[in-house]
């Protein structure tokens, strides 16, 4: 009987966000293929520092010679009960033991999700949560709220219309203040859809060879304006 | 302690622009290492003597201090793997001699990675008998118009000899001229 291999499931926005990019300067050549062994993103940088948002947990045992992770206590250990922050990486794999729980950050509360309601584009990812689609799709399978998936959907949907169409009218050197209210993932995309429009005006503009015909002064181009 | 110096690391390096380097910060390396030996020294002072099955209270400790060092070396990993990425790039990018300022960011290991590097990819050239290092963007014309800029003397290009004198223009294969390019010898004549 095969065994089927257990591959990680990515939402939509991460699965575009890895597309290899456009950038003509990546070379295929440069690279130590980490991509294809057990643990994909372990050098990932983004992957390692969206780890280390902090989330709040209430520890469900106690823990000796950890005191450090506490300011509050005393001796050199976290009772069992206290409630503080740790970094996700940390909680994640003490919350898949049963040693933490981990209450829903602010970032996917109620206040958000009426942020989101009124006005989704005008939501400040860039500065508060910049990794906000990434931190959401790792967190959602050890909270259980299952609300989380779909407001990610809905979040991303609603800023995704106004990014596409400012992405296109985008200079290459002006960044516009919306920009700074993008988180890392959508940032990307910005990026790639402003750099694939500034290639396509090239193009439309390139030289295709003026036809000079033998009256001087005229000269026939094909004109796509 | 828990892996927050590392993280600092990290943001350091992330901070700076695709394809640039920050200097090699050995001081906060050394420091995340001392950090593991910390945290190493108190895990083994929670599991000595003790049954490893009971999930006491040590048994929680001991795993997280043995969760900071996994994490630590996970990103010295990643700080040291990025860099020698972005090395790997400057040798197609910049070229067999890196400039003082770039050599002043790589410490020693890197240097010598970096030479290391460039001697694969030369011996491998030779076998193939090619460049693989010229036209790293398609170029446009197979021929280009050069200005000598300092004397070289007569060249054999392919099957005639040509006498590169200062100052005067040719009109040679873009693979010729690229190595004179890009030793300062000549410049491209655009018009």
């Amino acid at each position: 009987k095969k065994k089927k291999k257990r591959r990680e499931q990515k939402s939509f926005p991460s699965q575009i966000a890895s597309l290899p990019s456009p950038n003509p300067r990546h070379h295929p050549t440069v690279g130590l293929g980490a991509s294809t062994c057990a643990m994909p993103g372990y050098y990932d940088i983004s992957d390692i520092l969206m780890e280390d948002e902090a989330v709040s947990v209430a520890f469900h045992v106690g823990a000796n010679g950890v005191g450090l992770l506490d300011p509050g206590t005393e001796t050199n250990s976290v009772e069992k009960g206290a409630k503080i922050d740790l970094p996700f990486w940390l909680a994640h794999e003490l919350c898949r033991r049963r040693a933490v729980s981990i209450t829903i950050p602010s970032c996917f509360g109620q206040k958000m999700k009426k942020d989101v309601q009124a006005d989704a584009a005008c939501v400040d990812l860039g500065t508060r949560y910049p990794y906000f689609y990434e931190f959401g799709c790792k967190l959602f399978p050890l909270v259980g709220d299952k609300s989380i998936g779909p407001f990610l959907r809905h979040t991303f949907a609603n800023r995704y219309k106004e990014m596409l169409s400012k992405s296109h009218t985008a200079s290459l050197n002006a960044i516009p203040k919306f920009v700074l209210r993008l988180s890392k993932e959508e940032h990307q995309l910005f990026e790639a859809a402003r750099s694939s429009m500034v290639e396509f005006k090239k193009w439309r503009v390139r030289d295709l060879g003026l036809m000079k015909t033998t009256i001087v002064g005229h000269k026939r181009k094909t004109d796509l304006h | 302690m828990y892996a927050r110096r590392a993280a600092q690391l990290l943001q350091e390096l992330s901070s700076c622009e695709e394809g640039q380097l920050p200097p090699y910060n050995g001081d906060k390396f050394d420091q995340v290492i001392r950090e593991c030996e910390e945290h190493s020294r108190q895990f083994q002072s929670l599991i000595r003597d003790k049954d490893i099955e009971t999930k006491n209270e040590d048994h929680y400790g001991s795993f997280i201090h043995h969760l900071s060092i996994i994490r630590n070396k996970r990103c010295l990993m990643a700080y040291m793997y990025k860099r020698a990425e972005v090395i790997q790039s400057y040798r197609w990018n910049v070229g067999r001699v890196l400039p003082r300022e770039i050599q002043d960011k790589l410490n020693f290991s890197e240097q010598e990675y970096f030479k290391d590097y460039c001697g694969v990819i030369d011996s491998y050239m030779k076998d193939l008998d090619l460049d693989l290092t010229v036209d790293m963007v398609p170029p446009k014309d197979p021929y280009i118009r050069v200005r000598v800029l300092s004397e070289i003397g007569e060249v054999s290009l392919g099957d005639h000899a040509v006498s590169l004198t200062k100052d005067s223009f040719h009109f040679l294969r873009r693979t010729d001229a690229e190595t004179f390019i890009s030793q300062g010898l000549m410049e491209e004549f655009v018009e």
